[in-house]
């Protein structure tokens, strides 16, 4: 709509760049993807015909709503995040959004050309070299081929693959791709931009250029939408924030308001969670009973932990199947999504042997207890994953973002230094000494 | 949503809504011609990955028709029989010009059916990640065999002109009305195929065994005076509906001067072709629906 560099006109700034009218999303589980055959459907078909009253026909499928009845308007000039746990429906949002998905009801509008970076290159051809790539992947962006002309030098120069412009892209190191890709994607200029998560790729310093580039697109007077789970991100590009909860929106207000209610929401913020025995996180062989977190000294479960005392994350599980092999592991995030620690209970990760790992287990309860050291974490909140499976790395029970916690200093790593301790994401005690080496 | 309420109501034509009803199919026609950047995009990336480290270069194109002539004239000629003519020179020539004609059409029926019918499962991490034209992907495919069958025609058109009894100028456009014609039926045939195939991969596995059927089902290798000296009217008729059939024998009645298929046949043929286009153009628009929900 808008070839050129320039802003948009202001006639249009305040009109509406994108509407939602009651959208919802079904996905009926255990129907996708079960005929991948075509024989599969037919017979199926063929079946149903003869005995239509069968139990395994009779069964309804179950419907998952990813999203019920979303409505909302976003303005040109307007910068919005989208925040929410896993599986809140912001992927389906912006699949929607995009017109990658049709949703199941309601409808879309979209003012001007709309452009979406779910990913960073897609449709890169790894035979192709970085400018047949360019135009490729341009033209699949939605530009015309004079726009790409006219931007090439521009694309080139942010990217900074200037002497690998005729090079095929398999020969190019990772990075290089994922500049390549924003790059392109970032000169696109659509009047409405929908970005997931692809600020969060590359090193430090490009995603720094990003996100500067994704402001400045919005100071332009277009919209953009990014979903992120970088909150410190979200709220300080965004003029606007949606919390999605479950599929529906649980808050729209501004990027401030939005983020305390989401980390209010987490439900798990009693230092302990469990479950009852139907709702319980389970595979055919294991259910989890609770997980918990705790002072090493304090046999109850806290939200909040002293940052010199150890802290213990207990699992408790059933095995149900004689003879059932399990493993632990959790996972360490920080509030903002950065990764901290992974950790799990095989001899290779644990300080000691734990006895039940990779062994044939008696139908039981078990429970399973990590200690992560005293003066280690930063005074901050964490976010715990546990895992659950036969085999490390291929977990059978996942619960993602099950608990969250924070550490609280007590003063008693600051005595000399009494300045903020914001920034890192872990803050050990590690062992220092000086001593002279050299004597004249 | 409180904002919503709140906003200036934009004049509805201000917004562009996403699907709207099109029984026929008709719109998505529209959006593809309106990208068709796009598409050249994608046919000059699928001829350049094509060519790509390929020592020969585009001579394959030339090659693979060339041969498969060869082979079957000699075969046709050391099992003693011969393949349309009668044994003469120019009755050799003649056969080679007929076979040839067959392949290259066939190469664009084969050749457009195998690439397309793959071309969206091929690009799904693309499908699930960005809406674009969904149909350009078998298209581009498509296009590039009416490259191929492009290549091969000025291949054919010495071969003719120099052995045989010549070309049938006065005739010609009739051989490239049915050149036309093949292609719609290929393009009704890739957008069902490559969409079926999206959801159902068997289509994949089953279609090479298909081809291999429908090329003897069809005057590839041997002249439609083989069909019209062993079969009665009315097989003749049946056979003619199918209209790959109908528009290699077309194709060559017009450039060649060959004996023209029964034109009961053709019409049943033209009309096959018609609801196969409409019914594909239908069937892709409501597939593309469910498209990055079920690829």
């Amino acid at each position: 709509m808008m070839p050129g560099q320039n802003p948009i006109d202001d006639s249009r700034q305040n009109s509406v760049a994108i509407r939602l009218e009651d959208v919802s999303k079904r996905f009926r589980l255990g129907t996708i993807g079960e005929h991948q055959r075509l024989t599969e459907a037919i017979s199926s078909r063929i079946k149903s015909l003869f005995k239509p009253q069968t139990p395994a026909s009779n069964a309804q499928p179950k419907d998952f709503w990813a999203l019920k009845n979303i409505s909302f308007d976003i303005q040109r000039s307007e910068v919005v995040g989208i925040i929410g746990h896993n599986g809140a429906g912001k992927s389906t949002l912006l699949k929607i959004l995009s017109r990658i998905v049709t949703p199941s009801s309601g409808r879309v509008g979209v003012q001007g050309r709309i452009g979406s970076l779910l990913e960073v290159g897609t449709g890169f051809h790894p035979e192709l070299t970085g400018r047949e790539n360019i135009f490729l992947n341009g033209a699949i962006l939605g530009m015309k081929r004079t726009e790409i002309r006219n931007r090439f030098d521009k694309i080139v120069e942010f990217a900074e693959i200037g002497p690998f412009l005729d090079t095929p892209v398999k020969r190019y190191s990772s990075g290089m791709t994922v500049r390549l890709g924003f790059s392109v994607a970032a000169h696109m200029e659509p009047d409405v931009l929908i970005i997931d998560e692809v600020l969060s790729v590359g090193d430090q310093a490009f995603q720094n250029r990003c996100m500067g580039k994704a402001t400045e697109l919005g100071n332009q007077g277009r919209a953009i939408l990014v979903v992120s789970h970088n909150l410190a991100a979200i709220s300080n590009i965004c003029s606007r924030a949606i919390l999605l909860e479950q599929g529906t929106i649980a808050l729209d207000a501004s990027p401030k308001e939005t983020i305390r209610k989401y980390l209010q929401s987490m439900r798990y913020d009693a230092g302990r969670i469990q479950w009852e025995p139907e709702q319980a996180p389970a595979s055919q062989e294991v259910r989890l009973h609770a997980v918990t977190v705790r002072n090493a000294k304090n046999p109850s479960s806290a939200n909040q932990v002293d940052i010199d005392q150890p802290i213990v994350i207990e699992l408790d599980y059933e095995v149900l199947v004689q003879g059932a092999i399990n493993t632990v592991q959790i996972h360490l995030k920080d509030e903002n999504g950065v990764f901290v620690f992974s950790s799990a209970n095989a001899p290779s990760m644990s300080l000691q042997t734990d006895e039940t790992f990779g062994k044939p287990l008696d139908v039981a309860r078990y429970r399973t207890e990590c200690t992560v050291p005293a003066n280690f974490l930063n005074d901050s909140r964490y976010i715990l994953s546990v895992f659950l499976g036969p085999q490390i790395g291929k977990p059978t029970i996942q619960c993602d973002s099950v608990l969250a916690f924070s550490v609280l200093d007590t003063g008693a790593m600051r005595k000399e230094f009494l300045g903020s301790w914001y920034g890192p994401v872990i803050r050990p005690r590690l062992d220092w000494s000086s001593r002279p080496i050299d004597s004249y | 949503m409180n904002r919503a309420t709140s906003a200036e109501a934009p004049k509805e034509q201000d917004l562009r809504f996403y699907g709207q009803p099109d029984p026929l199919g008709l719109r998505q026609l529209k959006e593809a011609w309106d990208s068709r950047e796009l598409l050249l995009s994608f046919f000059q990336r699928d001829l350049l990955i094509r060519y790509r480290q390929v020592f020969v270069g585009v001579l394959w194109v030339l090659i693979q028709p060339l041969l498969g002539t060869l082979i079957f004239l000699l075969l046709f000629y050391f099992m003693g029989a011969q393949g349309t003519g009668s044994g003469s020179t120019t009755a050799f020539w003649k056969d080679a010009s007929v076979i040839l004609l067959g392949m290259l059409l066939w190469q664009l029926v084969n050749n457009s059916l195998r690439d397309a019918t793959g071309s969206l499962v091929n690009y799904r991490h693309v499908i699930t990640k960005i809406y674009f034209p969904r149909m350009l992907l078998p298209l581009s495919s498509l296009l590039c065999a009416l490259f191929d069958l492009a290549v091969g025609g000025v291949l054919l058109i010495p071969l003719a002109a120099w052995f045989g009894q010549g070309l049938h100028w006065s005739t010609s456009w009739v051989g490239l009305l049915a050149v036309v014609w093949l292609a719609l039926f290929c393009f009704g045939a890739i957008l069902w195929l490559s969409s079926l195939n999206a959801q159902y991969r068997d289509v994949g596995y089953v279609l090479p065994f298909l081809m291999q059927i429908g090329m003897f089902l069809s005057p590839v290798v041997y002249g439609f005076d083989r069909i019209e000296s062993s079969l009665s009217y009315f097989w003749q008729v049946v056979y003619c509906t199918n209209p790959v059939a109908s528009c290699i024998g077309l194709a060559r009645w017009g450039l060649l001067g060959s004996p023209l298929p029964p034109i009961l046949g053709l019409v049943l043929a033209a009309l096959l072709t018609l609801s196969l286009v409409i019914s594909s153009l239908v069937w892709f628009q409501r597939s593309d629906q469910w498209m990055a929900d079920r690829i």
